[in-house]
């Protein structure tokens, strides 16, 4: 069986990273930022994977299992933050949300 | 021993208990409470005091010193402070003076303090002051020595400052704490030179290696000791503090800065003896300050118009007298000295007090007068003690005086025993001019003078004149007693510490001279004040230059005031112009200043918007992410290629 090469799993993590990185810089509707995060999350998780089954190391593989488990966790309290932003405001974007500035 | 030893530690606790009891419970007590409890915790100490030197009296000689060590106060690498306790019977003389006559005094103050608002802040402070100077005579190292030392001058500082709304007392206060704080860094330095030169600040550890530290080491531990024993006792050139130390209540006068406090820097240089033995250089400065002192104040004496300034300076001429004798090497001679005068200087003052009181305050001689048959208790007692300070037999004073001037003869110090016996001659005079203005002639004053008969200041004054007139005959058995002390021959001083062993061994020309002498300076002051006084008018006129140089003490304290109050004013306003605001507040203000500008700069960045804090994230991100590849990776593989 053909096997798929690394360079080509880094390169489709490399470039889901980055599509994560753009989202989260260019949007401004936290929702969507968040989704963003989560394809960081798992660009990265990608690369655990491939590197896990290239080097036969099982550890990338428990440290996805970490990163979702984070993951899970970033997502309820950051969502929990944006309903509570929703209570205040109509709409939320988050260029307006600068109450904690220095 | 362990009886004696609770004993002695009771001794020394129980004042300070009667101190804290009457602090804390005083408020809560009736009025009179406090002076039962400070008269009763004396009382009980005085008699504890007799058993122990009545014990250790009766041991053979090698034995009447008590030592223990109660623990380890500090252990610091080399120096080991020890905690503990050392009663022979030089300790057990000044025991027996602080709590005998201070149990005496602090009855006669239940009378004359009777009226005063801080009656019970009173008592609590003379039994703080009597823990603190048992301290100081019971410890067996210089540290406690020296704890002792600065809490008698702490007590002396609250007491003089009694009257604190009146601001002379207050000033007075301050100088005199000033002055035992000098007093109190000399002894820190020569307890430094121990540590330094014997590894040791206990009596016994540096006693033991004074042989074989050598002269000039030993001289300079010698002379700050003295410069703490100066303070302490008011010799030149540190005595100014005395006299204005009479601001306080007439008791403190009579207790601290007579019998008790006062002496302490004669304690000090007895204790040291040991160092003085073998620095002869430091003894001749002792001997010389106590000579020049005794006869410097007696002269300032003489014309003095305040009664307790005259006792004040009384008090600086006879220490100098007990400092001579010790710095001579006649330490026995100095205790009993001190012993002699403690009785009859206590009465003085507490006679004058009693005069004071029925006065209503007054204090000038000039307005006193003829008193003698309105109070003839206070008196008769104060006769008393006139006649044994100027050396009257068979007063006390006149032995203790004749031993010293006998050692200062016998141990080759002509020109200093010469001051002193001048010295004598002006005690009798002044003393007895004292005595004349006071009570001979007609009243002089406004008020009335009323003669209340107190009962608890009649007692201590009768009992202090009956020692004042025998005291004298002490001298066999202190002599017996401080022998364990003192009795051994050493280079310097001389068998049993210059104290004759009895009577018969008085050296009779001399203590005959010493007695016409004293006569002399009676009859001087009797034709001066009672029957010539016109006589006084012609010399006031021919002597106004020196009176004047007398009344105002040498000016000495102008002197002090321009030589250090202003160069130190004019430092702190030097300070307070230049130093205070560039330096003092000037690095804490700029380092203040620097921080708040450094946060202003910092707040442009915390922008709160969360898109510039994920850029800034990903920009710190690639940043090291091209130092990894470019500087890190690119160097190991560079290692790599000269590896291989």
């Amino acid at each position: 069986m053909p096997q798929v090469p690394l360079t080509d799993y880094l390169t489709l993590a490399a470039v889901l990273f980055v599509i994560g990185l753009v989202g989260f810089l260019v949007r401004r509707n936290p929702i969507t930022m968040l989704m963003a995060v989560e394809l960081m999350w798992n660009a990265g998780n990608l690369a655990f994977a491939a590197f896990a089954r290239n080097f036969g190391d099982m550890s990338g593989q428990i440290f996805v299992f970490i990163v979702i488990t984070v993951a899970a966790a970033e997502a309820a309290i950051a969502l929990a933050i944006v309903v509570m932003v929703f209570r205040h405001r109509a709409e939320v974007d988050v260029d307006d949300i600068s109450v904690m500035r220095g | 021993m362990a009886t004696l030893t609770a004993l002695s530690l009771t001794i020394l606790l129980l004042p300070l208990l009667g101190a804290v009891l009457i602090a804390l419970a005083g408020p809560y007590l009736p009025r009179t409470a406090s002076a039962i409890i400070a008269n009763a915790v004396m009382f009980v100490a005085l008699v504890l005091t007799r058993i122990v030197a009545l014990t250790l009296g009766h041991q053979p000689a090698s034995a009447q010193s008590l030592h223990v060590t109660l623990g380890t106060w500090a252990h610091i690498g080399p120096l080991s402070i020890p905690f503990g306790m050392l009663i022979d019977p030089l300790a057990l003389t000044w025991m027996l003076v602080i709590t005998g006559v201070g149990f005496l005094i602090h009855l006669y103050s239940a009378g004359y303090m009777a009226h005063d608002r801080d009656y019970r802040t009173f008592f609590a402070y003379m039994n703080l002051f009597v823990f603190t100077m048992l301290l100081l005579v019971m410890s067996d190292n210089f540290l406690w020595l020296l704890v002792g030392w600065g809490g008698v001058g702490l007590a002396s500082y609250l007491l003089i400052g009694f009257y604190y709304d009146r601001p002379v007392a207050v000033l007075a206060a301050r100088k005199a704490l000033i002055m035992n704080v000098i007093g109190d860094v000399g002894i820190m330095i020569a307890m430094f030179l121990m540590f330094a030169h014997a590894g040791s600040v206990s009596f016994d550890g540096v006693f033991a290696r004074a042989a074989a530290i050598g002269a000039p080491a030993l001289t300079w531990i010698g002379i700050w000791l003295l410069v703490g024993a100066v303070a302490k006792s008011a010799q030149l050139p540190l005595h100014t503090w005395l006299p204005d130390a009479m601001e306080g209540p007439t008791p403190v006068s009579a207790l601290i800065h007579a019998a008790t406090m006062v002496t302490a820097g004669v304690y000090l240089i007895a204790r040291c003896y040991p160092i003085y033995d073998h620095a002869p250089a430091a003894a001749e400065t002792v001997a010389v300050v106590g000579a020049v002192s005794a006869l410097f104040a007696a002269t300032v004496g003489c014309v003095q118009y305040d009664i307790k300034r005259v006792l004040a300076y009384s008090t600086m001429s006879q220490i100098g007298y007990m400092i001579f004798a010790v710095g001579a090497g006649a330490y026995a001679a100095g205790a009993f000295h001190f012993l002699t005068h403690a009785f009859f200087k206590a009465l003085l003052f507490l006679a004058a007090g009693i005069v004071i009181h029925n006065l209503g305050g007054e204090q000038d001689i000039r307005k006193m007068g003829g008193l003698a048959k309105k109070m003839p208790l206070a008196f008769w007692t104060f006769a008393v003690g006139t006649v044994a300070i100027s050396g009257v037999p068979p007063f006390a004073g006149f032995f203790s005086k004749d031993t010293i001037i006998d050692a200062g003869l016998a141990l080759h110090h002509p020109i200093l025993t010469a001051l002193l016996i001048v010295a004598a001659l002006l005690t009798a005079f002044y003393m007895f001019r004292l005595l004349f203005l006071t009570f001979a002639g007609a009243y002089r004053g406004e008020h009335q003078p009323h003669d209340d008969q107190i009962f608890t200041m009649n007692v201590p004054v009768v009992v202090l004149a009956a020692l004042a007139a025998i005291g004298g005959f002490l001298a066999s058995p202190l002599a017996g007693f401080l022998g364990g002390s003192f009795g051994r021959s050493s280079p310097y001083g001389i068998a049993g510490g210059g104290l004759a062993p009895s009577i018969s061994e008085l050296n009779w020309p001399v203590a005959a001279g010493m007695f016409l002498l004293a006569i002399a300076g009676i009859a001087a002051a009797y034709a001066l004040y009672v029957v010539r006084p016109s006589l006084r008018d012609n010399f006031k006129r021919a002597l106004a230059g020196p009176r004047a140089l007398l009344l105002n003490a040498y000016y000495l304290d102008p002197i002090y005031h321009v030589l250090v109050e202003v160069p130190a004013y004019a430092l702190a306003a030097f300070c307070a112009r230049f130093f205070e605001p560039a330096v003092i507040s000037g690095i804490p203000r700029a380092l203040t200043g620097m921080t708040s500008s450094l946060g202003d700069a910092a707040r442009w960045w915390e922008s709160g918007q969360l898109r510039r804090y994920g850029l800034t994230i990903a920009i710190g991100v690639v940043l090291l992410l091209a130092y990894y590849a470019f500087v890190i990776h690119a160097g190991q593989s560079s290692e790599a290629a000269i590896a291989r």
